[in-house]
């Protein structure tokens, strides 16, 4: 777990786990979790991993049935959920109007809320038109907008950006970097792992409902140059044996292998090799792994 | 604003916007009121309408030429031809009609009817021929007595026979309870009841909202943001019925102003303004409690949509709203006894045409009531329930 002691927490989870009725086993299990002010943790894990199950004890629409979720303060939430949470009848300005109502927001910090969260979300020329008729990237903006307006200090961000184009999704990313910035706690989760890998200080992955990895994600990503390598079709005839030779490990990814801690020697033989051969790989890349590299080696390839 | 002024709003404003809602909700009933007021204007006319018939006699006497006055004077308005090509109603005098006139037994006129006079119509030219048959009769035996001055003449006569033969009959009708939609015209009739049918549509657009409430994920975010339960509730009540009153108030004013115009019976509204409100707003919360409980109970827009529409249809054809409760069979009409729509518009007729008051309809507003908090409450259950059940969902 990552340590940030110069925070104070947003909020913790002791031993929280759930099981739906009538499932056989926990879709959460003892997840212990602090999140700190000014932390973006990014949740990953496949369809099944307990991801929504999380979001939803948080934002307290399921009950927790073991364990506590103990908030520093008052429950603050914001959030964004996949589902277009809006009114597709009302105009742009309408819908965070009514919010802006539900969310009790006054006079000026109701003002200023406003036009901070329609700059965010580049939605300043819809403000007239109704829902319905935006598009699909200009609908998760609003939906984005309105979850931003909830003075919080936790937000929820779940699939936020899906049919996003990149200009906007751009926007909506400062936005979120923007809330950590100036001390918001951020849960993030997205099956877009470079924006992740963009806006989340801290990795936390989920598998079978409990906590595989959690971590920072520079020193997840600092762990080491190495080389990864991908055939069309089979490794070649011969690479397992030189790597024998180089004493070097090889860790199997779904699409080809990565390896790990090789010095210029060792890498000037396996080019050596690669060269030699008649079919060259398909991908040949020697630097940092990228998130969703780590996240499919270590979720045995699973999205 | 707050959270409560700001739903009531959002849910006008969805409302507004909402063209298959406004269509149920007015330009429905407002159809269906008129159409069938103008339907149902000859059959339960204050006045029967005038008739065209022959009238057959081959021997044109005083007694077949006073019977021929008598009739007309039976049959207000209507034309009674000594022949026609059209298909009418034909009345068959006997040749000796005159000389027949004091046998006993008597051998009266035939009557013979095109297929398509309705029973109605036949059982009011069979009573006008009686009478004028008896006053004819009777005119016989009063000039066979020789009770007659000779120097009458005919107009005079039938005035002496009218005379004989008319009784001052006291009609008194206890009209503020009981089964009075025999009784009502057809604008009494229609209006109550397309009223209340449109009124009861409101389950509708409820429950359709509810449903896109749920699907959309605003619910969800109600949910996180704590807000609880009955305010959203009365959030949706309350719109609906503002609606509900200004359709009691559209429906009436188009019976009381606009029928007329249309060359139809026209409403009036006797009795105390009170009692209308006491009925518009027992009615309206049944209403509305009924729209929440299936938009509670539905589980999508679909659903929603059927179950709806179907019960209304269900209660309004057991209810009197499509055929009146008069002229169904007994079991059909104690069958009508569930159905709250069949409450509302007996206290709609004891007012309207029972000139009743408050303390008459109390009985059948209390019945509404009753209603109104027996569905309110399994909606408001099934509506926690249902918030309770909202799920953050995960589409990707």
């Amino acid at each position: 777990m990552a340590n940030c002691c110069w925070y104070s927490s947003v909020l913790e989870l002791r031993g929280v786990s759930f099981r739906y009725p009538c499932a056989d086993t926990f879709a959460l299990h003892g997840i212990d979790l602090q999140l700190q002010e000014g932390q973006c943790l990014g949740l990953l894990g496949s369809n099944g991993a307990g991801k929504t199950t999380l979001l939803a004890l948080l934002s307290d629409t399921l009950a927790v049935q073991q364990g506590e979720i103990r908030w520093d303060g008052p429950r603050s939430l914001g959030l964004v959920p996949q589902q277009l949470a809006f009114y597709a009848e009302l105009t742009v300005a309408e819908n965070l109007a009514l919010f802006a109502d539900l969310y009790r927001l006054h006079g000026a910090q109701r003002r200023q809320r406003l036009e901070l969260c329609i700059a965010s979300s580049a939605l300043e020329d819809k403000l007239q038109r109704r829902a319905a008729r935006l598009s699909g990237g200009e609908q998760r903006r609003l939906n984005f907008a309105i979850g931003l307006l909830q003075p919080a200090r936790l937000y929820l961000f779940d699939e936020a950006t899906v049919g996003v184009d990149a200009g906007s999704r751009q926007l909506l990313l400062d936005a979120v970097a923007r809330l950590t910035d100036e001390g918001h706690g951020v849960i993030y989760t997205s099956h877009y792992l470079d924006e992740v890998e963009r806006v989340a200080g801290r990795i936390l992955l989920l598998h079978e409902g409990r906590v595989r990895l959690d971590v920072d994600k520079q020193q997840l990503l600092d762990g080491g140059h190495g080389l990864l390598l991908e055939w069309p079709e089979q490794v070649p005839e011969g690479f397992q044996a030189l790597l024998g030779q180089l004493q070097l490990n090889a860790d199997a990814l779904p699409t080809g292998l990565r390896i790990d801690n090789l010095d210029s020697q060792q890498l000037l033989a396996i080019t050596q090799f690669i060269a030699a051969q008649p079919t060259p790989p398909s991908l040949l890349r020697f630097g940092r792994p990228s998130l969703e590299q780590l996240y499919l080696s270590l979720n045995g390839g699973r999205l | 604003m707050s959270p409560m002024l700001a739903l009531i709003r959002k849910e006008c404003l969805l409302l507004l916007r909402d063209p298959h809602a406004l269509a149920v909700l007015f330009i429905m009933p407002i159809l269906f009121l008129v159409l069938m007021a103008a339907a149902l204007s000859n059959y339960l006319r204050d006045e029967p309408p005038p008739l065209d018939l022959v009238l057959e006699a081959p021997q044109q006497s005083e007694a077949s030429l006073f019977f021929r006055q008598a009739l007309q004077e039976q049959l207000p308005g209507s034309r009674v031809l000594a022949n026609s090509d059209e298909a009418l109603p034909h009345i068959i005098l006997t040749e000796d009609f005159n000389e027949k006139l004091l046998d006993t037994p008597h051998i009266g006129p035939a009557l013979s009817y095109p297929a398509r006079i309705d029973k109605q119509t036949r059982q009011r030219l069979r009573a006008a021929v009686n009478i004028a048959l008896a006053q004819t009769r009777l005119l016989a035996y009063l000039e066979d007595g020789d009770a007659l001055p000779q120097d009458m003449d005919a107009e005079q006569r039938l005035q002496l026979i009218r005379q004989r033969t008319q009784s001052q009959i006291s009609e008194l009708q206890v009209l503020a309870s009981g089964e009075l939609s025999g009784k009502a015209n057809a604008s009494q009739l229609s209006v109550p009841a397309w009223l209340i049918f449109g009124m009861f549509f409101v389950a509708l657009p409820m429950a359709g909202g509810f449903q896109r409430e749920q699907q959309s994920g605003a619910l969800l975010r109600f949910r996180a943001l704590g807000l609880s339960p009955s305010i959203l509730v009365l959030s949706k009540l309350l719109p609906y019925v503002a609606i509900n009153l200004v359709q009691f108030a559209l429906l009436l004013t188009i019976g009381i102003h606009v029928l007329p115009l249309l060359g139809l019976s026209g409403l009036s509204l006797p009795g105390a303004p009170a009692a209308y409100l006491l009925l518009a707003l027992s009615l309206s919360l049944a209403a509305c409690s009924l729209g929440l409980f299936l938009a509670s109970l539905a589980r999508s827009g679909e659903q929603a949509l059927l179950l709806g529409g179907g019960i209304n249809i269900i209660l309004a054809a057991i209810g009197g709203i499509m055929v009146p409760k008069s002229v169904m069979p007994e079991a059909m009409s104690q069958l009508a006894e569930i159905s709250p729509m069949s409450w509302a518009l007996d206290a709609f007729l004891t007012l309207l045409v029972g000139q009743g008051s408050l303390a008459d309809i109390a009985p059948d507003c209390a019945r509404l009531l009753l209603f109104a908090l027996v569905l309110g409450g399994g909606g408001l259950y099934l509506f926690r329930k249902r918030v309770q059940q909202t799920q953050w969902t995960t589409h990707y």
